[in-house]
């Protein structure tokens, strides 16, 4: 009896414990009107044509896949801000719950963003920011910076911290974005190597985002540096890095330079890896792994979880001493110890 | 207002005078002064200039706009045009990584089938052109897209490496210190200025450049001429898309975006007429120097890129508008 008592009296403690709780609980379900047991989220890619592009593409479907409720309906944006809007008007018309943007076009962006505000839909942008949309993407300044402190710590091992010339292959016409990276990667250079190059002997050359135009303007430039026997290069990507070297080599002058870059794509890692390499390395942007940051935060944002308004790449500087560590499968001849 | 001059006076000075301004030699003289004069300004901008190692970069990044434009010279003297040359040399490099890599091909095996899969695609846009009669800029920009795409497609989006030796040779490489690149230009441009100006062929594409209906009356081959001009312009494009894959040791379905439109300024800046039956191969040498002179002075003298551009785009209007010029100073001196 007494230990009937006992159990009625903590039921009704409970009960009072648990009273307001209920209606929060209740008025949290009525908040999030997009909270679902299964979504489906629309996904519009920048383009199909580039190898990163498609990586981001494959992580995506494959996080969705791991979480096990989420359908991905998947667009190409083709480059073209008219074709996006034309994706954006598609999904809607399909009734998703989310969408993934990664478009490139800025006067778009706001009126893509206005039918998706209408529609209640959370948005999700990548790489380039678009005002509502929460942003995923690079942390530019601090994936250059990343290549800049790693060739600062170079020349300090091994030219006694003293470099005579560096060659910036930026990206001018392309905006804050890539300048952001170069910043990251000059500064970075500069604040780490013991004797900073001197203002004169920092060579700005636009790349146009080639490594055609990289191998001509390098070409062009290592004459008017005939002195100059450390070198180094920081790059807008790894294209451009590759034109790079390949001017410093035609030029016979590729024991003079050392390189970094940006992106670490396979063409990159083929470079860093071989006999005798000047590409340093590259930071790595691993788009591959974005979907599972994207997938998990889409979810937050349906399910009315705080999300920050900014998600940021796990960036790592990938060179000779790493790469193994993340590639292993892709260079085994490297790889395996013999 | 044109041919007014009457017999007896086209014996006079001022008929010489005419006959001296409507000389093509004049053209492609005009054109060498402008590039000495070029010269000079970057020489006393920049130390560096007038050095032998910038003679050899210069000679080594000149190979691929000077021999794209062997073929461009062609098509624009029978009248046509070809935009398809930059898809299409980025399409032997592509073709010839992949057999190396993928299908284990000897790279030296590799490299001509990349020259035939371009050849074909030359041959077929001739065909659309001489044969099916489909406008030439229609033909080409439909070549360009389908050509760049299937770069794409092969490569599937990917730059491949193409480290050997021996086939970096082609765009790195010297002989007495001369690039092997500009031997080859040389060669290139040696044998086509002995076709068009020693053979009938040659003869023939100025008379068709000129009228094709009339050339056909006369007993020309239109047709048949029009397909060997595209299928060369496709064969030396590719050619040149192996110099680029030999000097960058890569090659990427990007590459020789844009090579087009800087092959026919650097032929329109020598002299070739638009509307075809003009033009010459010194005329397009020269122009080819202008264009890869002002890059490197503009590079080395570091003036900002958005100023090249634009720099670049003037002197071809500054030199195609003093041409026309002359030309009309012709008509009032009394030429033909």
């Amino acid at each position: 009896m007494k230990l009937l008592r006992k159990f009625v009296l903590l039921t009704v403690l409970l009960g009072i414990v648990a009273m307001p709780l209920a209606p929060v609980t209740y008025a949290q379900a009525q908040d999030c009107p997009t909270a679902k047991d299964n979504y489906v989220i629309g996904f519009a890619n920048l383009t199909e044509d580039i190898v990163f592009t498609q990586l981001v593409r494959e992580g995506i479907l494959a996080a969705a896949e791991e979480a096990g409720n989420v359908e991905i309906v998947l667009a190409d944006n083709q480059l073209d801000g008219a074709t996006a809007l034309a994706n954006a008007d598609n999904f809607i018309a399909q009734g998703v719950d989310g969408v993934i943007e990664f478009q490139t076009d800025e006067a778009f962006g706001n009126v893509i963003m206005s039918r998706f505000r209408r529609e209640g839909m959370p948005v999700i942008a990548i790489d380039i920011p678009m005002p509502g949309a929460t942003f995923f993407g690079a942390d530019n300044y601090l994936a250059g910076r990343l290549a800049g402190e790693a060739l600062g710590e170079w020349v300090n091992a091994n030219w006694d911290g003293e470099a005579n010339a560096m060659l910036v292959l930026e990206l001018p016409q392309s905006g804050p974005i890539p300048a952001a990276r170069m910043q990251g990667m000059e500064e970075g250079f500069q604040e780490t190597v013991n004797t900073p190059v001197a203002d004169e002997m920092i060579f700005r050359l636009d790349s146009k985002n080639t490594q055609e135009e990289s191998f001509q303007v390098v070409s062009d430039t290592l004459p008017t540096i005939p002195d100059a026997e450390k070198i180094v290069a920081i790059t807008i990507n790894d294209g451009t890095a590759l034109g790079v070297i390949a001017a410093a080599e035609a030029a016979g002058r590729a024991d003079q330079i050392m390189v970094v870059g940006q992106g670490a794509d396979p063409s990159g890692q083929e470079a860093m890896v071989a006999e005798n390499s000047r590409y340093l390395g590259a930071t790595g942007y691993f788009p591959e792994l974005y979907g599972f940051q994207i997938i998990p935060a889409m979810i937050d944002l349906l399910e009315c979880n705080a999300v920050p308004p900014a998600i940021y790449v796990n960036h790592v500087f990938i060179s000779q001493d790493n790469i193994c560590e993340l590639y292993s499968e892709e260079w085994p001849a490297f790889c395996t110890p013999s | 207002m044109q041919n007014t001059a009457t017999p007896a006076q086209s014996k006079g000075v001022i008929p010489k005078i005419g006959r001296w301004l409507r000389g093509e030699r004049l053209t492609t003289l005009n054109l060498f002064v402008s590039f000495i004069i070029i010269c000079i300004i970057f020489a006393s901008q920049s130390e560096f200039f007038l050095t032998l190692e910038n003679f050899a970069n210069i000679g080594r990044t000149l190979g691929v706009v000077s021999i794209v434009s062997i073929g461009m010279t062609l098509v624009l003297i029978t009248g046509g045009v070809d935009i398809s040359v930059g898809s299409v040399a980025a399409l032997s490099g592509v073709v010839a990584s992949i057999l190396w890599l993928n299908f284990g091909v000897p790279l030296f095996l590799a490299t001509l089938l990349g020259l035939l899969a371009c050849t074909v695609v030359g041959f077929l846009n001739g065909y659309m052109i001489a044969i099916v009669k489909i406008n030439p800029l229609i033909t080409t920009l439909a070549s360009f897209s389908i050509v760049r795409g299937l770069a794409f497609v092969l490569s599937n989006g990917q730059t491949n490496q193409l480290n050997d030796e021996a086939f970096k040779f082609l765009g790195r490489g010297e002989i007495g210190g001369v690039p092997v690149s500009l031997i080859l230009l040389i060669v290139l441009y040696i044998v086509f200025f002995v076709v068009m100006h020693f053979t009938h062929f040659g003869r023939n594409l100025y008379a068709i450049g000129g009228s094709a209906d009339a050339s056909r009356l006369a007993g020309i081959a239109v047709r048949r001429h029009l397909l060997i001009v595209y299928t060369l312009s496709a064969f030396l494009a590719g050619l040149g898309g192996i110099i680029i894959a030999s000097q960058l040791a890569s090659s990427a379905p990007r590459a020789a975006t844009g090579l087009e439109f800087t092959v026919i300024a650097a032929v329109v800046l020598g002299g070739t007429s638009l509307s075809g039956g003009k033009g010459s191969l010194i005329g397009t040498l020269v122009g080819v120097f202008i264009l890869r002179v002002l890059d490197n002075g503009l590079v080395q003298t570091r003036v900002s890129s958005f100023y090249q551009d634009v720099i670049s785009g003037a002197v071809l209007l500054l030199a195609v508008g003093f041409d026309q010029i002359r030309l009309k100073l012709t008509s009032t001196f009394g030429g033909k």
